[in-house]
């Protein structure tokens, strides 16, 4: 049956035809494949028009308003840009490549999985991301067909945007990996609501992991005992170093070396011995299970009486979670730190405190400042990880140096 | 709905009626003249919205004039301060124009100092103003360095997150060169730093458990040394007064029987009168003997937690010896050894315990036992007692030392507030004189000990672990604060000042803080600018527009305008303002908060939409325990204290080896205290400074029709008990004066029931109008820090001790000498001759 067939299209294709003449066959053959290019171009076309884009309700409903209230809509000169300027290329083979990947966007239209505004935002995030990648990757290159760096006079900027965007064209950086959210809303991004962490999960994708190196963990990370993922153990936190074992496809098995109270479950592990930064929690069930935990040492912190433990134990997470340095999450954590604490005091250097003082000023004051939840985590291990604990500087005669200068009454 | 000119008039009449007959902040306004208020919204000309710590407000403006002031009316339980606004802005007191000290304008830094607060003032145009100021800063930097400017900390700047003064002076000092500032503040100084060892947060600004928990929960409610029916009308940002409902609801519960409330003072405070609940009398100063014996009678009778202190607790072991006699003084701390000191019988002392264990009782402290010497020590012991009854964590059990502050207890709803106008420097920016050579000196000091700087030039002082060396500055900035009203001990301080080169004092109005400083700049009141604020310190109830009512009087000018001025001195004026107005500025400020309420998927209106109405307000939050994370699950959720449980015993505070904070709490001596304490004999009357009940601290003492309300002769009132009156040949009403070794005053005697023997207040935030610039010389109106000491706490906080303080006092007789607080400088021309009015 199958040879059959095969056998007829081979012959359809190779067998010289016995009835039609070859030019009429060759022209015919011109003309359809013409007619056909018209037709694609002319679609090409109208799918680039902005007509088309707000034709399917997703666009419509949800974007255009926001789109509406920003600059690139409505603007003192009157330059506006249409959704192709941003989302089409504009050199032929990159155009044809995202005209294929929109096929995506349509059919989530159809199917209805962006169909309402509840599940647009839910999605929103996934589709957020994939034109942050594709700008990251260009170097914003559709913007920059206006906003070039070559072009930008910074001297008639305001001094902060000086600073930025002088700093931003020394790197060439992306546009997009400060502008985001520029045009349309952001999204929710669930676990990592402060849009800078975004820049972290793209580094940390292109992170280079070898074996028996030491990394960060650039976000909270389930633990399991099995790549497989069947038993989950607890929770990596931001920040916590771990030293790898191996990769197998998307999972990664690691070592934690850290410390622990000698009290209660033992479940929370810290960085280093007799500091309250936290590096790991443990499931009540595991974290006194010997088969999984070692305890390597353990020494009284005599500032508390509390026995501590040198623990090790190695599990397998998810990959692309990790970068050698914990560099980038500081940076994020203290422009934030340097935000919003600000706003009713000066905040207090980082040194002032040590790394078991800062959680309980932190803890009374994070309350006034509108830090989602991860983002406090992040400044909170930032602020312990450059307390007096790690400064040189500490303790000195300036000890006071930027403590907390105008707080409340 | 259309609105006739006899229907406006009957809602106003309706509104204005029930603000007058209404003093009332407790009574529900929920019943009155809703059309009075709707009208008032629709007519955004001449019916402004405006913030302000003691509410927010519907200003009627006509003719660009403030003509009336009423609640706004989402606010149920207004207070009668909003009464006292026109006052403010109309003041006797306005900072009308830029002015320097007659003697500084003739000889600058070199002047005789000691003429400092004879109030003599010369005018200058604000170009000469800025200019000298401009001067001063480049000389100060340029002869001496950062260690020579002090930029004082700022507390209750006007509301407003555009033009929040201190961020203003922060920015643009800090843009110039750097400075010495301050840590801490006078209203928690040692609260705020014992705490987090014990309980692992400062607590002072915290959250607490919301009240709908405790009605439903608390078997017993005590209020230690707390007051917050008076304290509750005033918040950090734009108050809402959400509290007042909740204790309509505790006076209910109280008369029904169904929670007992128990305010434990030495007075009967304004709380204990609403709540017509118990009162528990203790001797001042003396609530950690008390406590001390409260924990003595749960150890004796078992009736303390074990449980709990070994899962949540470290160092009871290490306490134990002290409380049974076998440490530090080796005295058992029976009830009958306390009664003989705090007055309570030593019977009742056991009662108190044996309650506090038996029911689920919430511990509300205010924050007056700590502004005493050792004032860590009654929250240490207050926190240890706490968990000795094992209730931290529980709903309607434990302990909080916040429910007396900004609606703390209303819970929050979640919602992003406002930014501010940026405090710091701009990334990456330096400052004009990049110089962080303090010669030595520490770059921060403890607020309360500013003025030992300058008596004690280069001391080295302790500081919670620390040291702190003092730099003896040259040249001090005050914007929007008023150091002669918050720091203790006057007359100390005129001798400090005479130390000082240059001081430059911004503000409203004319406080003693500007009688006694060289350059004084004329700002606007809140009411003459537009800002914008959170409405709700802790409920984030909502974002409020604050619409300039009328254009700033005389020559006054918002702080952003003065700081840009300057700024442009030294050419970064663009840099200072971000090329923003005040208007761009505001509404970039809600644009934030409307994005970061975008991710918290709340809702916001556009800023024309918000400014139009000026308000918007979120939904209502969910109920909250305080500690509960932490009694829940005490390893992830950890306190943070260095061992991450509540630390009894502080291993660290041992270590640091202070004679007068040791490991644990301690009932120390103080260096006077009454009822047969130090010094009684000579002075036998304690003075009771609290925070005032018709002022915001020294802010609207000077509006003159609310200050009549309270006022005696004109002066402040001292309240005093009959007894002590009838000792004195005192009758109420008359004239008094009030003295001890560090000054003297003039007061009304105020004779009231709600005083003990022996005790006798005088509310913060009286304004100093001293007789002359000489040390000694009487206060005319009655401001109660020409009394007080002005020690630290301890070696621990260094924070203020203003509590700690004894007088005595005898009927006035003769002529007493006019009030001389009010009413601003003497103008007089570069001669030295006074200008006449009007002239």
């Amino acid at each position: 049956m199958i040879k059959n067939l095969y056998r007829t299209v081979k012959n359809l294709f190779q067998r010289p035809s016995t009835k039609i003449g070859l030019g009429v066959l060759v022209m015919g053959g011109f003309i359809a494949g013409a007619i056909a290019w018209l037709g694609f171009n002319t679609a090409l076309h109208a799918t680039s028009k902005e007509e088309f884009c707000l034709s399917c309700h997703s666009m419509h409903d949800n974007l255009l308003p926001e789109l509406q209230k920003t600059v690139h809509w409505s603007n003192r000169t009157g330059v506006r840009t249409r959704c192709s300027d941003c989302h089409v290329p504009h050199n032929f083979t990159d155009k044809i490549a995202r005209k294929m990947q929109a096929s995506r966007e349509v059919w989530g239209e159809l199917i209805g999985t962006i169909g309402t505004r509840e599940k647009f935002q839910e999605h929103r995030i996934v589709l957020a991301r994939r034109e942050w990648k594709r700008l990251s990757a260009n170097g914003s290159r559709e913007c920059r067909v206006c906003h070039d760096y070559k072009d930008m006079d910074f001297n008639v900027m305001r001094p902060a945007s000086q600073v930025a965007m002088r700093r931003a064209a020394e790197r060439d950086e992306s546009c997009i990996s400060c502008h985001k959210g520029i045009a349309h809303q952001l999204p929710d991004m669930k676990g990592a609501h402060n849009p800078a962490f975004d820049t972290l999960v793209s580094a940390a994708s292109g992170q280079n992991i070898e074996a028996g190196g030491e990394y960060f963990a650039i976000l909270p990370r389930d633990l399991f005992t099995d790549p497989q993922m069947t038993q989950k153990i607890g929770l990596l936190e931001v920040g916590a170093k771990v030293k790898m074992l191996e990769t197998q496809g998307n999972m990664q098995r690691v070592e934690l070396d850290l410390w622990r109270k000698n009290k209660g479950y033992g479940r929370v592990w810290y960085s280093q011995f007799g500091l309250n930064i936290t590096s790991a929690i443990l499931e009540k069930t595991v974290s006194r299970d010997d088969n999984l935990v070692k305890v390597l040492e353990a020494q009284e912190d005599l500032l508390t009486g509390l026995e501590w433990q040198r623990v090790k134990a190695e599990v397998w997470m998810q990959a692309e979670s990790l970068l050698a340095s914990p560099e980038p999450i500081w940076s994020i954590a203290r422009s934030s730190y340097s935000s919003s604490c600000s706003t009713c005091h000066r905040q207090p250097q980082e040194a002032h405190f040590d790394a078991n003082t800062w959680p309980g000023l932190f803890g009374g004051m994070v309350g006034f400042t509108s830090m989602d939840e991860d983002t406090a985590k992040v400044v909170l291990k930032y602020l312990q990880n450059h307390s007096s604990d790690f400064s040189e500087t500490a303790h000195g005669n300036d000890a006071t140096k930027g403590a907390v200068q105008t707080a409340r009454p | 709905m259309t609105y006739s000119r006899r229907n406006f008039l009957k809602g106003i009449a309706i509104l204005s009626g029930s603000a007058l007959v209404a003093p009332s902040l407790l009574i529900s306004r929920a019943a009155q003249a809703q059309s009075g208020a709707a009208h008032m919204s629709d007519d955004i000309k001449t019916w402004k919205v405006a913030g302000s710590h003691f509410g927010a407000i519907r200003a009627k403006v006509v003719g660009d004039r403030v003509v009336e002031v009423q609640p706004m009316e989402y606010d149920q339980h207004p207070t009668e301060m909003i009464k006292g606004i026109p006052g403010l802005i109309y003041s006797s007191s306005r900072v009308r124009y830029p002015m320097v000290r007659l003697d500084w304008y003739k000889n600058r830094h070199h002047s005789d100092t000691s003429q400092r607060g004879d109030n003599r003032f010369v005018r200058v145009g604000w170009d000469e103003a800025i200019d000298l100021f401009y001067e001063e800063l480049e000389r100060v930097q340029k002869e001496y360095g950062p260690w020579a400017l002090h930029t004082a900390g700022v507390g209750w700047r006007s509301v407003g997150q555009m033009h929040s003064c201190g961020n203003h002076m922060v920015r643009a000092i800090g843009m110039h060169g750097r400075s010495v500032g301050t840590i801490g503040d006078y209203s928690t100084g040692a609260g705020q730093v014992i705490l987090p060892y014990v309980l692992g947060s400062t607590e002072v600004y915290s959250q607490g458990t919301s009240w709908e928990v405790i009605l439903a929960e608390s078997k017993v409610i005590v209020f230690w040394a707390n007051d917050p029916i008076k304290n509750l009308q005033v918040g950090w940002n734009t108050e809402t007064h959400e509290s007042y409902a909740y204790f309509a609801q505790l006076k209910k519960k109280v008369a029904s029987g169904d929670i007992q409330v128990i305010c434990l003072d030495p007075v009967k405070s304004k709380t204990q009168n609403y709540l017509e609940c118990e009162h528990q009398y203790v001797n001042p100063m003396t609530d950690v003997v008390l406590m001390l014996a409260m924990a003595h009678t749960l150890v004796i009778e078992n009736l303390y937690d074990k449980k709990f202190l070994e899962t949540y607790a470290l160092g009871f072991d290490r306490f134990l010896p002290y409380l049974q006699g076998r440490s530090e003084d080796n005295i058992e701390k029976t009830p009958e050894w306390a009664e003989s000191i705090c007055g309570v019988p030593a019977e009742h002392i056991r009662e108190l315990a044996r309650l506090m264990a038996a029911n689920r009782t919430q511990l509300i402290f205010g924050w007056a036992v700590q502004r005493q010497q050792h004032g860590e020590q009654p929250y240490w012991m207050g926190a240890v007692l706490a968990a000795l009854l094992g209730q931290i964590g529980l709903p309607g059990g434990g302990i909080s030392f916040s429910h007396h502050y900004s609606s703390v207890g209303v819970s929050s709803s979640g919602a992003a507030m406002p930014g501010a106008f940026p405090l710091n420097l701009d990334p990456g920016r330096k400052p004009k004189h990049d110089n962080d050579n303090y010669q030595g000196y520490s770059t921060v000091i403890p607020i309360a000990r500013a003025i030992d700087a300058l008596l004690e030039p280069g001391k080295e002082i302790d500081f919670n672990g620390t040291k702190v060396k003092l730099p003896p500055y040259k040249m001090g900035i005050f914007t929007g604060h008023n150091q002669w009203h918050r720091h203790q001990q006057r007359n100390r301080m005129k001798h400090a000042y005479h130390k000082l080169e240059t001081v430059v004092a911004i503000d409203y109005n004319w406080t003693a803080t500007c009688r006694f400083a060289d350059i004084v700049l004329p700002a606007c009141t809140p009411f003459e600018r537009n800002d914008i604020d959170a409405y709700g310190t802790y409920s984030n109830r909502g974002v409020l527009a604050m619409h300039k009512l009328i254009d700033p009087l005389f020559n006054s000018k918002p702080d952003f305008e003065i700081f840009s001025a300057l700024c442009r001195r030294f050419h970064r004026e663009e840099e200072y303002t971000r090329g923003m107005n005040e208007m761009e500025w505001i509404e970039y400020l809600y644009n934030e908060c409307v994005a970061e309420n975008v991710q918290k998927n709340i809702a916001m209106p556009s800023f024309a939409e918000f400014w139009k109405k000026g308000y918007h307000l979120f939904p209502e939050g969910k109920p909250w325990v305080r500690h509960a994370d932490f009694r829940d699950d005490a390893e992830v959720n950890a306190v943070g204290t260095p061992s991450g449980f509540i630390e009894i015993f502080s291993r660290k505070i041992e270590r640091y080896g202070y004679a007068d904070c040791k490991g644990h709490p301690i009932w120390m001596e103080k260096i006077e205290r009454s009822h047969g304490g130090p010094g009684s004999d000579r002075y036998p009357l304690w003075l009771q400074s609290v925070h005032p009940d018709k002022r915001l601290h020294s802010q609207l003492c000077e509006s003159e029709a609310l200050r009549s309300t309270y006022t005696i002769q004109g002066r402040e009132p001292v309240f005093m008990s009959p007894q002590d009156a009838k000792d004195r040949g005192v009758s109420h009403g008359d004239l008094v004066r009030v003295f001890n070794d560090r000054g003297q005053l003039l007061a009304g005697a105020h004779v009231s029931d709600n005083f003990p023997p022996g005790v006798v207040r005088i509310e913060e935030g009286a304004w100093y109008g001293p007789t002359g610039p000489e040390i000694g010389a009487l206060d005319t109106y009655g401001d109660p820090n020409t009394l007080t000491l002005d020690i630290g706490t301890s070696s621990l906080a260094q924070g203020p001790s203003a509590n700690t303080c004894l007088v005595e006092l005898e009927k006035y007789v003769g002529t007493a000498p006019v009030v001389t607080a009010f009413g601003g400088p003497t103008e007089v021309d570069p001669n030295g001759n006074q200008v006449k009015a009007n002239a």
